[in-house]
């Protein structure tokens, strides 16, 4: 796999990472969110939504990169 | 009452020039009450509703008053979303995504850090202490500047597409943060961080207001619950009556400084933040 390749298919797989998170945040409260995600907090029924958002904002930025990155006209340059 | 409707006007008409002035709107909005006697704080539930309509207003104008950029901006937009590229000498398209990559960071940051930091640093002694920064920040960067003020030719959105580097973008969109510290002004940080990166101040203030419209839009969509909800009972009316005259502060603020600021720096509002910072620090410490 060629470096361009490999930064593409990391773009994607933590773009998807995120989305899930992102979803995470939205749909638990804080009390129920993994341990390890920021905003875990035993006993609080607060959802942590900003956190949802900007993880969101990430994975649809790393989205549009990959879109970009795979394009025709960089493939052309890249090609060239 | 709340906020009685006087104090709406005033909170208001101020809230919508000194978003745009480089001078520290949550500031002002801080000290000015402190100043006046108001038993109006700035992280009291029914203050921050009021300022979602404030805000809401202030961006609504923005978007107006740019609505011809905008609509190119969109398109190039969707252009290069649809090539899959953005095309030599689309400056839109480029003007899009500078605009893109510069809100990312400040609104993540934003997110992440509005009320921690809202809650460090949001006493009047404080804020008044920034303001001093802020003219401090003003007129640095109008020292360091790359560029002459002067008056360029041509397309501005298409100079500042060309002037602007994808990193430059992101430093500038990342100095807007810093206005979450009440006291440093966002149109300011992005101001002199147009500066910085060798825009005429016509120039940085375009590019400011442009980077401020979906940031300033975003965050009071995301608290528009806060005014809708409990929070803004018995706020509602008074906070109508203030985004009334933010709006029509914030179009007169938005035409002067476009003109203003064609053959003036950022010079005079630093050394107002260095004055009106000081004289607040003063006043706050004897009363």
């Amino acid at each position: 796999m060629n470096k361009e390749r490999a930064v593409n298919v990391a773009a994607v797989v933590v773009g998807v990472m995120l989305l899930v998170v992102a979803g995470f945040y939205f749909a638990e409260s804080a009390s129920s969110l993994p341990s390890w995600l920021p905003g875990h907090e035993a006993g609080s029924s607060h959802h942590h939504v900003k956190h949802g958002i900007a993880a969101l904002v990430v994975a649809l930025g790393l989205g549009v990169l990959v879109w970009f990155r795979t394009g025709p006209q960089t493939r052309a340059a890249a090609g060239r | 009452m709340k906020i009685d409707y006087l104090q709406s006007i005033a909170l208001g008409a101020l809230q919508g020039v000194s978003e745009l002035f480089p001078i520290s709107s949550l500031g002002h909005s801080v000290v000015l009450p402190r100043l006046l006697g108001w038993d109006i704080h700035q992280n009291d539930d029914y203050f921050l509703a009021f300022l979602v309509a404030t805000h809401l207003a202030t961006a609504l104008v923005l978007f107006g008053f740019f609505f011809r950029d905008w609509m190119r901006i969109l398109a190039g937009l969707g252009r290069s979303l649809r090539d899959r590229g953005i095309a030599p000498g689309d400056t839109d398209a480029r003007l899009g995504w500078l605009l893109v990559v510069g809100t990312i960071p400040a609104g993540l940051i934003g997110l992440l850090l509005e009320h921690p930091l809202r809650s460090l640093f949001a006493s009047p002694r404080t804020a008044a202490l920034f303001l001093i920064v802020n003219g401090g920040l003003l007129l640095g960067a109008e020292r360091l500047r790359r560029r002459a003020p002067e008056r360029p030719d041509g397309d501005p959105d298409a100079r500042i597409a060309d002037e602007l580097t994808w990193r430059s973008a992101v430093g500038v969109g990342t100095a807007q943060a810093l206005a979450l510290i009440p006291g440093i002004s966002r149109s300011g940080a992005a101001m002199g961080g147009g500066l910085l990166a060798g825009l005429s101040n016509e120039d940085a203030a375009r590019y400011a207001f442009l980077l401020a419209t979906p940031i300033i839009g975003a965050a009071a969509i995301l608290k528009l619950p806060d005014l809708l909800g409990p929070a803004g009972d018995g706020v509602r009316g008074p906070a109508l009556v203030g985004a009334v005259f933010a709006a029509g502060s914030a179009y007169l603020a938005v035409r002067f400084l476009m003109g203003y600021l064609r053959t003036h720096t950022l010079t005079p509002f630093g050394i107002y933040c260095l004055l009106a910072g000081a004289a607040a620090t003063v006043a706050i410490a004897v009363t």
